[in-house]
């Protein structure tokens, strides 16, 4: 196949300038499970869908805290995850140490953009399989990035990555203006309707996988897992018995 | 591409049989890619602009910018892989600082461009690397001297060994452009990235090059012909929306007091409102000029 040639490495340009390899680890991101980011004047809130390997096996960890005052979502490859977690846990605490103050949103997902840079430029090593949401807040407000494993990094105000995100872009594009003077409650809501659009009909959210990350001004970043969700679960979709019938928001 | 398929093309730092290193070609394939960059030399300072395709409405305004400051009197925009882009950034501001540590003053622009034309060129050397996806506009202003100098080219020697030239006027501003391969020029106006072909025809028309440096456009209207370029240079990919970036440098006693910061908010709508203008003003010519025939 034409492609081939130029897909061995993460350092061969194609003829039309692109980078095979990289792109193939950005399909590592789609293939992995729906993670949502949303900001507001106040607060970051992650959301995201935890997988297991079957009925009796344990839920996949998909949102990592990694300051106080932040934490990432993560779709694609844990163990890259893991990784670049230990690196920015490293980075945030030499950020306490050295300057006494929490390490800035943009300084570490920038920091982790220029090891992913490395490994698209120099041989022997492949693309981090895993897209990043990073939230939280810090000295200058509340704060969502996301981070490709090309590279590239992004402050956005709300975004989706994962399997079938689309669907969840798509809710948070049309309630896009919203979300600024959102509260707290309403911002987590917000998360997990786009969320449930993300989702194949035969699934739905429950306590068991879904996991949100809260952060807000005067407020340290905290996940919420399992019988902590019930409420926000229970009062985003009102009708929870099988096929939920979800309240149309846009009228 | 007749290169594809020969074997020539898949490693850095190959020569094919014509003496050609064709990944560098593809590097600047994906500079094609990027929104186009523009910088303008003006009589009293140097303007960079850019334009900043969206790829998605979640994105949020007025942050994620790409024009970057690396010593307090420069600063580079570039067009092609972002990624690329920061690094290059990353490692100009260790070569500024590295000048400021040993000779006790800011790096002059051709210097630091000499120095990152070095280091793009060691990309081009190796296999176990690949070139820079990237070209970069350095823009800055040289803090203005009179010496005597050794040696001009041109002027002969008149005083000692090598001769001296007498009250040669040093600095001012400067803009230079370097290309994946490595090799960078100094420009009255430079372009690059997909509207780079536009942009060339509208910098064409400008006053920049003239030998008497009074004739050249002043920096104010640099900032606004800057506009207009980035708008005229997106009409190509009109269905996409962008946001326009602007920065700027002068002299200590100009508008931005020496520093290369981001030109101010009430100038920079002024400029895209003629921007706009202008290119509505553009259809209603031609309209008019098809009547006169």
């Amino acid at each position: 196949m034409f492609r081939n040639n130029y897909d061995n490495d993460a350092i061969t340009f194609s003829p039309q300038g692109r980078i095979f390899q990289v792109e193939y680890a950005q399909e590592a991101v789609r293939q992995g499970s729906v993670v949502v980011g949303i900001v507001s004047k106040t607060h970051a809130v992650l959301a995201a869908i935890k997988r297991n390997a079957e009925e009796l096996s344990s839920y996949q960890r998909k949102i990592i805290p990694i300051d106080t005052h932040y934490g990432v979502a993560l779709a694609g490859l844990a163990s890259d995850a893991r990784v670049l977690s230990n690196f920015m846990r490293q980075q945030s605490l030499a950020s306490r140490l050295t300057y006494d103050r929490p390490i800035l949103l943009s300084d570490i997902t920038s920091r982790i953009a220029d090891r992913a840079q490395t490994n698209t430029q120099q041989y022997g090593r492949r693309p981090y399989g895993v897209g990043l949401l990073v939230a939280g807040v810090d000295a200058k407000g509340p704060h969502l990035f996301e981070f490709q494993p090309s590279g590239v990094t992004q402050e956005m105000i709300a975004c989706g990555i994962g399997a079938r995100s689309q669907m969840a872009r798509t809710y948070l594009e049309r309630n896009l203006d919203t979300f600024e003077s959102a509260s707290r409650e309403e911002l987590i809501k917000h998360a997990l309707r786009a969320l449930k659009d993300s989702l194949s009909q035969d699934k739905e959210l429950t306590i068991d996988n879904t996991s949100i990350g809260v952060s807000g001004l005067g407020e340290d970043f905290k996940l919420y897992e399992g019988q902590e969700v019930s409420d926000w679960l229970s009062t985003t979709f009102e009708n929870r018995s099988g096929e939920s019938m979800e309240v149309d928001n846009d009228a | 591409m007749t290169s594809i398929g020969t074997g020539y093309d898949l490693s850095n730092s190959v020569f094919s049989p014509d003496g050609r290193n064709f990944q560098v070609e593809y590097a600047l394939k994906a500079v094609e890619n990027g929104g186009t960059a523009i910088g303008i030399r003006c009589r009293d300072g140097v303007v960079l602009a850019l334009e900043k395709l969206s790829t998605s409405k979640l994105q949020k305004n007025g942050a994620n910018k790409r024009i970057a400051t690396v010593d307090r009197n420069m600063g580079v925009a570039y067009a092609g892989l972002l990624p690329d882009g920061k690094h290059f950034v990353s490692r100009a501001r260790d070569e500024a600082a590295s000048w400021r540590n040993t000779y006790k003053g800011p790096i002059p622009v051709a210097s630091l461009a000499n120095r990152m034309g070095s280091y793009v060129q060691a990309y081009t050397l190796y296999s176990s690397v690949r070139p820079f996806g990237i070209t970069a506009i350095i823009a800055g202003w040289d803090a203005e001297t009179d010496v005597d100098v050794d040696g001009v080219v041109g002027s002969g020697p008149s005083v000692g060994s090598g001769g001296r030239s007498k009250g040669v006027k040093q600095g001012g501003p400067y803009l230079y452009m370097i290309e994946p391969s490595g090799s960078y020029w100094g420009y009255y106006g430079a372009a690059t990235g997909k509207g780079r072909q536009a942009a060339k025809a509208e910098l064409e028309k400008l006053e920049l090059g003239s030998k008497d440096s009074a004739e050249w456009i002043s920096l104010e209207e640099g900032v606004k012909e800057a506009a207009r370029i980035i708008y005229v240079a997106h009409e190509d990919s009109k269905d996409k929306d962008f946001e326009l970036e602007l920065c700027w440098v002068s002299a200590v006693n100009g508008p931005t007091g020496g520093r290369f910061e981001e030109v101010p908010h009430a100038l920079k709508e002024e400029a895209e409102r003629l921007a706009r203008k202008a290119i509505e003003g553009d259809d209603d010519e031609e309209e008019e000029g098809k009547m006169e025939e």
